[in-house]
């Protein structure tokens, strides 16, 4: 692949010089693969941008190399699988890098999700979090249309917040990580 | 700790009868100085970004023109400690791959240092006889290390005496440096404390470029506790990495073997932050630096920290070493919010002078 192309590829989605700059800083075999995702992606320039941070930096603390994080057997997996169109691999992909990049974030929220899954909510209730968890409070909105409706849906909620997985919500929500990776892996198995 | 030492020293005219003057021509008879006029761009460069090190080797003398005195402008939304600065100099000569100057002073990086120390002294003179009442903690190491260019302007031997009788004050002396030598001789009354910015050696040596080991800090600590001085220390930023847990548990051991811990004024913990810009910044001067793989998210100050519960999880960590071994040191969060406050201490200051308020004697 040559630097004209990408430079090309650049100039067409109106990228701003900064970060074709520091695409062109990579070492080719790393800008090649990135290249390819991207036309595959037909990746914009904040998704780009977003990809190229995480990349690097999970390179550098892994020490290993754009091109192996990019070929591991989940995101070839999401590029290959015919079911899924542009958008949904682009956001399949995305999701996967952030894993990679913030596993122990990743890890509390999928543990979050699970335990309000647990409680078993009416859809009617809705139970959310802040995006990178700060705030440390979970967000709950009621979708009522009549005072009785309001009422039945309070009593639930109310039936929830003394259950053990909205306990742990919020223990995980406010930092309750425990001493021990043991502690913590029995958190998150329940 | 490898002193740092000016290639060149600029003054600017009108400056030659300070103090300041006067003690670098002693303490620099080596480097070249050279005067040029007020106004004078004395060969500032276009593009000070890309030579923020660079510009750090010479040292310009100048006048402050505005006011010396500022209340510290902390971060939007989060609990603030009711401070104030004194802007004595401007950039530092040590170099952290965090510091938060290289964004803040990107566009006047020059390492600078004000010469009209009177006009420093007569302003905190109005503030602190006009409001007797009020009590006041002041700090020199916003914009530059307290010490580390003391051994070359003398500055702490023309501030400390004046600081040291005033009933109203503490003024803090915050450093990365065992510069203390010059205060050793002068008496603090009670009135000065001087604080050390405290991490791990493995942080100092990947990240702290030029600064005194962990070691040489506690070691000036030691000596400015027994010369009458209180002390503070900083653990701040604090660095998420693999086994960060033994690395600060044993440099808080340390400290608190080295120093007795009654006479601290109080310790702060605040774990690495940086801005989008910052880290564009960071990552072109310090590429190798792991820094910046750490967890962290973008908080609604627009400022990037580790997640909340991993940080909140730190400094109750943080917290418990501190109180095993100094159950009663006061202890506070910087640049952190309510919420977290609240999940470490259990509680968060109504407002930000009962903080102050807790800090004072």
């Amino acid at each position: 692949m040559s630097e004209m192309e990408i430079r090309q590829y650049a100039k067409d989605k109106g990228f701003h010089p900064q970060t074709l700059e520091r695409w062109l800083g990579w070492d080719q075999p790393a800008r090649d693969t990135l290249f390819r995702l991207a036309v595959s992606l037909k990746l914009g320039e904040n998704h780009l941008r977003d990809l190229i941070d995480w990349l690097e930096e999970i390179a550098l603390r892994d020490q290993s190399t754009i091109e192996e994080i990019l070929a591991s057997k989940p995101i070839t997996d999401i590029e290959s699988d015919p079911r899924l169109g542009r958008a949904d691999k682009l956001k399949r992909v995305k999701e996967e890098l952030r894993r990679l990049r913030f596993p122990r974030l990743v890890q509390i929220e999928d543990s979050i999700r699970a335990r309000i899954q647990e409680i078993k909510l009416h859809p009617e209730i809705r139970l959310t979090v802040p995006p990178g968890l700060e705030g440390g409070k979970l967000r709950v909105e009621l979708s009522a249309s009549s005072p009785e409706e309001l009422k039945r849906l309070t009593t639930k909620l109310a039936e929830a917040a003394s259950t053990d997985a909205a306990r742990q919500i919020f223990a995980l929500l406010t930092g309750a990580l425990g001493e021990s990776q043991a502690k913590l892996d029995q958190f998150f198995s329940g | 700790m490898q002193l740092f030492q000016p290639e060149e020293v600029i003054v600017e005219r009108g400056s030659e009868g300070s103090p300041i003057y006067r003690n670098l021509r002693n303490a620099l008879p080596l480097i070249p100085f050279r005067t040029v006029d007020a106004g004078s761009t004395h060969g500032k460069t276009d593009f000070p970004a890309a030579t923020f090190g660079v510009t750090k080797k010479r040292l310009f003398l100048t006048q402050h023109k505005g006011d010396f005195l500022k209340k510290c402008p902390g971060s939007d939304g989060q609990v603030c400690c009711n401070y104030f600065v004194i802007n004595f100099a401007s950039n530092c000569p040590m170099d952290c791959s965090y510091c938060y100057l290289q964004e803040y002073l990107a566009d006047n990086p020059e390492l600078k240092v004000f010469s009209n120390v009177d006009d420093l002294l007569t302003e905190a003179d109005k503030l602190l006889s006009n409001h007797r009442r009020f009590f006041f903690r002041i700090g020199t190491g916003e914009i530059t290390d307290s010490l580390a260019l003391d051994p070359y302007i003398g500055f702490a031997r023309e501030v400390v005496p004046f600081f040291a009788e005033q009933p109203n004050v503490l003024l803090e002396l915050k450093t990365k440096s065992d510069c203390v030598e010059a205060l050793l001789p002068l008496d603090p009354k009670d009135r000065v404390v001087v604080s050390w910015s405290m991490n791990p050696q493995r942080v100092i040596d990947l990240d702290e470029h030029g600064t005194a080991s962990l070691s040489e800090r506690l070691l000036a600590a030691r000596r400015c506790q027994d010369a009458g001085y209180r002390l503070g220390f900083h653990f701040d930023p604090i660095v998420e990495y693999p086994n960060w847990e033994s690395d600060y548990k044993e440099a808080l051991d340390l400290t608190f073997n080295s120093v007795d811990w009654r006479r601290i004024a109080w310790l702060s913990m605040g774990v690495l932050r940086d801005t989008p810009s910052l880290k564009r910044i960071i990552r072109d001067r310090f590429p190798r630096t792991q820094l910046l793989t750490g967890e962290q998210v973008l908080c609604p100050d627009g400022k990037l920290r580790y997640f909340q519960p991993m940080r909140v999880d730190i400094y109750r960590k943080m917290l418990r070493w501190i109180r095993r071994a100094a159950p009663t040191v006061k202890v506070y969060l910087c640049m952190e919010s309510k919420e977290v406050w609240e999940q470490v201490f259990g509680f968060a200051p109504t407002c930000e002078k009962e903080l102050g308020n807790q800090m004072a004697p």
